[in-house]
């Protein structure tokens, strides 16, 4: 569903070259729930920008959904990620000035889905949330909990093949996180497929399939079986001095 | 496909509830659509009154008057040698005393009848009000106008008098006051009256300007054929464009040469004397024209800092809504109808405000009625400055990259 082969992505400054992943490797399965995790500056989420097409690679092969993304235009990236990526932000990334429904409904337009249709989805989305009978209230009237349960219906909205989560309980306290955790442990189950970059070991550890990235390569992948009891870890290439920066 | 008219809704809402900018764009946009609508008419109407046809050839006559103060000359004899002496003058092609200047500001005028004043209880009188001036058999080509009908002056119908009761018995008349007069009728030799005493007409000049192009009668002129000789007269010289320079140097010397006892006073050109009449309404015409680019450019700035601050203020929601897949088209698209919107509104108050403020314009200033067509023009003109102010920055706003969203600050 998802293969990154060798891909890298360097940042170019006038002196300095940044090499933020390296032939970075990566398959995806439909229904996987994978975790990401890393320390800070690792490069999860240049891989997270990379695989939602939000950001471009330097070099390698990066197949979604058997499209080579590294063939696409800007308009092309932009319509393959309305219609097969669900984003859930750490921030949220609500408008404010838009109602619960309007947000939900802010993909959907970008796809032309007409409003009859729009409305069903937006209202299913919002109930499988819990926040259906909110849908006129404003972001900034709910608590973070609720704003990032707003942020997944209008990631699920769009019936994306999978979901893309970056640090999605990062600004909530452990009780919503557990609450949004188990949402996305809940679409999980329903079949969809979901990559989460998260600090939160604890979290990660609820993942099946964990990943680690350290100095923009995987270092470590981790196969957890229900209930979070560890399988045997399987080791990959770590380099033992990996500086992230070069001078030029 | 994406349609950006489907943002409509949620940008109107969204507007509703961040409200203070739009409602303050708005307001620039209705009063600059108000007043410059109203300028720009007030514009076309001076500038077509500037630009009206005088039926002069502005550019070849000059005017001056002499102030005679020696006492010891017939002034009868001493004006027509002087007419004679003017007309000598290489380059000139006529000359005259006259009384009043056209297009001077300064002159005469009156309400001339079809009836006699005695037979005013009698029957329909019409009264038409035109300006006259007086001259003799050369002041039609001193002026540089031609008869169209009828004839022109002979010297037999010249009279010569100061008597102020002493009237000429034949006119020549501008069209513009026969057909005033004498309307669905051919006015030669028909007679028009001033008091009791009756004026044939015997020529019509197709465009003759009386001396104030601001008369609520400009177009009616009378020319009767009389000669006073008084110590402050006025003269009107003609001479070819090319030699009017030279002519001006040499006619103070010749007169003076002449005789002594007098001065020759406000030489100047027809078109100098019309452009100081004008003065008043070309300065007004340009600081309309400069209130207008003002105006426009003060707006088109808000829209632009407007859509900059909203940029820079919904960095991470532009990013947002390219991740969500907004094409870069559609953050452009956005931003145009978000601001089409503000616009329509701005621009629908001011149109109503345009209105208004032309009515009252007629009403206190007795300013034309503003032509409808002017409303229209200025509405769209402002539209489209409107939404090229927005293409600038909303451009920018597209090239904004989705990965912003993913960016903790």
């Amino acid at each position: 569903m998802l293969s990154m082969k060798n891909i890298s992505k360097v940042y170019q400054t006038e002196k300095v070259q940044t090499h933020a992943l390296r032939d970075f490797t990566l398959e995806v399965s439909e229904g996987e729930f994978i975790a990401v995790t890393g320390p800070s500056g690792s490069g999860k989420t240049t891989f997270l920008n990379i695989a939602g097409m939000l950001e471009s690679f330097t070099s390698g092969d990066f197949i979604l959904d058997g499209v080579n993304v590294g063939q696409l235009n800007d308009n092309q990236r932009a319509d393959l990620r309305n219609q097969k990526i669900g984003f859930i932000f750490q921030g949220f990334n609500l408008i404010p000035d838009l109602n619960l429904f309007e947000n939900v409904e802010v993909p959907l337009r970008y796809r032309g889905i007409k409003s009859a249709e729009r409305k069903r989805r937006i209202m299913e989305c919002l109930e499988q949330v819990g926040l259906a009978s909110r849908a006129k209230h404003l972001p900034q009237q709910l608590s973070g909990g609720q704003q990032q349960r707003v942020a997944i219906a209008r990631a699920l909205a769009g019936e994306p093949r999978f979901l893309l989560a970056d640090e999605p309980t990062g600004n909530l306290d452990s009780l919503m996180a557990r609450q949004v955790m188990e949402l996305l442990e809940e679409i999980n189950r329903n079949g969809s497929t979901i990559v989460m970059v998260t600090h939160d070991p604890e979290l990660a550890r609820r993942a099946p399939r964990n990943i680690q990235v350290v100095d923009g390569q995987i270092a470590d992948f981790t196969l957890y079986q229900h209930g979070g009891a560890s399988v045997p870890r399987k080791s990959n290439t770590v380099a033992a001095v990996n500086p992230m920066s070069v001078e030029v | 496909m994406y349609k950006a008219m489907s943002e409509i809704k949620p940008i109107v809402n969204a507007l509703k509830r961040s409200k203070v900018g739009a409602i303050l764009l708005m307001i620039q946009i209705m009063i600059t659509t108000a007043i410059v609508s109203n300028a720009a008419f007030i514009i076309y109407d001076r500038s077509t009154y500037l630009q009206q046809e005088t039926g002069y050839p502005e550019d070849e006559i000059l005017y001056f008057a002499i102030t005679t103060f020696g006492e010891d000359i017939d002034l009868s004899q001493l004006f027509e040698e002087t007419e004679t002496t003017l007309r000598e003058i290489p380059g000139v092609i006529d000359a005259a005393v006259i009384a009043a200047l056209p297009l001077s500001g300064s002159g005469s005028a009156s309400g001339f009848d079809t009836l006699p004043h005695d037979q005013h209880q009698n029957g329909d009188n019409r009264n038409v009000r035109a300006a006259y001036t007086t001259g003799d058999d050369h002041v039609l080509n001193t002026l540089g106008v031609k008869i169209a009908e009828g004839r022109d002056f002979r010297p037999e119908d010249i009279v010569v008098t100061n008597d102020p009761s002493m009237l000429a018995k034949v006119a020549i008349v501008s069209r513009a006051f026969a057909e005033e007069i004498f309307p669905d009728e051919n006015a030669i030799g028909k007679t028009f009256y001033s008091g009791n005493t009756g004026v044939e007409i015997i020529g019509i000049v197709d465009t003759m300007k009386g001396p104030w192009l601001k008369d609520s009668r400009p177009n009616n002129v009378i020319i009767f054929p009389r000669v006073e000789a008084r110590m402050y007269q006025n003269v009107a010289v003609r001479a070819t464009a090319e030699d009017r320079a030279s002519v001006r140097k040499s006619i103070e010397d010749k007169i003076l040469a002449q005789y002594d006892k007098r001065v020759v006073i406000n030489m100047r050109g027809m078109d100098e004397a019309k452009a100081g009449y004008n003065a008043a309404d070309l300065l007004m015409l340009r600081m309309l024209v400069v209130l207008i680019v003002v105006l426009v450019m003060i707006t088109a700035l808000g829209i632009f800092g407007m859509t900059v601050f909203n940029i820079n203020k919904r960095t991470r929601q532009i990013g947002t809504r390219r991740a969500l897949g907004a094409r870069k088209s559609a953050i452009v698209q956005y931003f145009l109808v978000e601001n089409g919107l503000i616009c329509l509104v701005g621009l629908f108050f001011g149109c109503i405000g345009a209105y208004y403020l032309g009515g009252m314009l007629l009403r206190e200033y007795s300013l034309p009625a503003l032509n409808n067509l002017y409303i229209v023009v200025t509405a769209l003109s402002v539209l489209v400055v409107s939404l090229l102010s927005v293409l600038l920055p909303a451009n920018r706003a597209s090239n904004i990259s989705p990965s912003i969203a993913t960016r903790t600050i």
